[in-house]
């Protein structure tokens, strides 16, 4: 029983660990409010930005532009990835190029696509897109190239189609490794996004950072990337982690370490 | 009774880096409808190749393929087969994997519902329909795999050493089962193993292979009582079946690698 609420509580342990740390320092130290700002300081301030400020219309462009940027990288990345996974001949067509593109980084693409597309979401979305599309990509083909071919001929001697396997038994069987993509792809989305809406922006997260550097504002960089990173985990926890539970661990295909 | 399958010339090679790797040996078999075959051999010897040419999984470097007088141009619903290792979906329970061929032949709901509960109650799965097969043991997934095949009524149904992976006490129930099922069902089954008792115990004819590359070497006729039933007390005790298990054995023994 106290071992279980042990394993619960442990997640919080840096945080608070981080905290008191912080508390520690200015308690000792005492930095100056530009090089690190005090815990309550950071709280002040997003106090002040969430309530009648500028930080709810910029957590929702950000995150408008992650989610659009990233839904069209996860459609565009698997079904490129499905047709090269089941096409061996597509596969050795589209690797180098994969290769040559993803070598290439959204900071690159910037100045150019600033012309092409002037500044604003679409801009950060073509920059979110460049960043998931490679790594769900790559996760697809592998997913696809490593569902167990005995999977595929029994569905067929089922009388199944091409189509019907494809629905059947290579889609699911794909989706421990795409789902893994999303996350990291996710995960990388966010830093491009905020590449992206540091020059190519006027609202969003990224240029609340941006401003916050501008004006020597340490307390407004420190909470924008608090908040950064809470959001992440939010949308870890309450929208990839039930999908997962809902399939991939359902299913018995990751193991989980629980209730074993 | 007519030929369901008929094998002709068949021979079989597999293209490698060093070249040209000859699998089996001339094969002619021809199995009839409702007949029970078992195939037994050393391992290599390539029966499993021979099975996969009647799936349709692979074209036969030479020779013809016969089902119902039809040439085998790949896999089909009136070939099912139940493979050694786990082929049944981890992301279908118990229920949606046995359903899964009606389902594809687009059965109307309740007639399929019916199907699956009958093979659910012959198969001894009852209780465990929604379940999924990470939750079964390696006993109980062999089975959903057998009922699976049975579930889409095919003509003939071709099984590769399917209880090979799994324990020898479960292994005598599920021989048991399926000598039931065939008793029931009067399917066309062609069955590979390297057990010599179990093919003698299946069979209604036993084939016995030679090493790689392969040919037949020997056929035995057994004969059944009219019932047709199977099971291992009676198989024990009955000197002639244990005659022929000795019989069938010898002729193994002679081709170990």
């Amino acid at each position: 029983m106290i071992h279980r609420w042990i394993w619960r509580l442990l997640p919080w342990v840096p945080a608070v660990i981080a905290l008191l740390a912080w508390w520690a320092w200015f308690a000792i130290d005492r930095p100056p409010a530009s090089v690190m700002p005090s815990a309550f300081a950071v709280i002040a301030t997003m106090a002040d930005l969430a309530f009648g400020g500028r930080l709810p219309g910029d957590i929702l462009a950000s995150m408008a532009r992650l989610l659009g940027g990233s839904a069209l990288g996860i459609v565009t990345g698997m079904a490129a990835g499905f047709v090269a996974g089941l096409n061996r001949p597509i596969a050795d067509f589209m690797n180098p190029l994969v290769v040559f593109f993803n070598a290439i980084s959204g900071i690159v693409w910037l100045p150019l696509v600033i012309g092409w597309l002037g500044i604003g979401s679409p801009l950060a979305i073509f920059l979110i897109w460049n960043t998931v599309f490679f790594i769900i990509f790559q996760n697809t083909v592998l997913g696809v190239q490593l569902v167990p071919e005995v999977l595929e001929l029994g569905v067929q001697s089922l009388g199944g189609s091409r189509w019907e396997t494809i629905r059947s038994v290579t889609l699911p069987g794909a989706l421990p490794y795409i789902l893994s993509g999303i996350r990291s792809g996710l995960g990388f989305g966010w830093r491009a996004l905020i590449a992206a809406e540091l020059v190519g922006a006027t609202t969003g997260l990224g240029q609340l950072i941006f401003s916050g550097a501008e004006y020597h504002r340490a307390d407004i960089i420190v909470g924008g990337c608090l908040l950064i990173g809470a959001i992440a985990m939010a949308m870890d926890r309450w929208l990839l982690l039930p999908i997962e539970k809902r399939t991939v661990i359902r299913w018995g295909l990751v193991a989980t370490g629980q209730g074993r | 009774m007519a030929d369901k399958i008929e094998v002709s010339g068949f021979r079989h090679f597999f293209r490698t880096e060093i070249g040209s790797v000859q699998a089996t040996g001339t094969i002619d078999l021809s199995i009839k409808a409702g007949e029970f075959v078992t195939l037994v051999g050393p391992s290599g010897c390539g029966k499993t190749t021979l099975l996969k040419a009647i799936a349709g999984f692979l074209t036969p470097s030479e020779g013809n393929i016969l089902c119902d007088g039809i040439p085998v141009r790949g896999p089909g619903r009136e070939r099912g087969v139940v493979f050694q290792e786990l082929a049944i979906l981890p992301w279908r329970t118990v229920r949606r994997n046995i359903g899964h061929g009606l389902e594809i032949a687009r059965v109307p709901k309740a007639e399929r519902e019916a199907t699956v509960a009958r093979l659910i109650g012959l198969m001894g799965l009852g209780g465990f329909e929604d379940r999924y097969p990470h939750e079964l043991s390696g006993g109980m997934r062999q089975r959903v795999a057998v009922a699976r095949t049975w579930a889409a009524d095919p003509e003939v149904i071709l099984m590769d050493e399917p209880f090979a992976a799994v324990d020898a006490m479960t292994r005598l129930t599920l021989q048991e089962e399926l000598g039931r099922l065939c008793a029931a069902t009067r399917k066309t089954v062609f069955f590979i193993t390297h057990s010599v008792d179990e093919a003698v115990f299946l069979a209604d004819r036993v084939l016995v292979m030679t090493r790689r590359p392969g040919t037949i070497k020997a056929e035995l006729e057994i004969p059944r009582s009219a019932s047709g039933g199977r099971d291992w007390d009676s198989f024990t005790s009955d000197p002639l079946m244990q005659k022929i298990a000795g019989d069938v054995m010898h002729l193994v023994h002679a081709e170990r690698v």
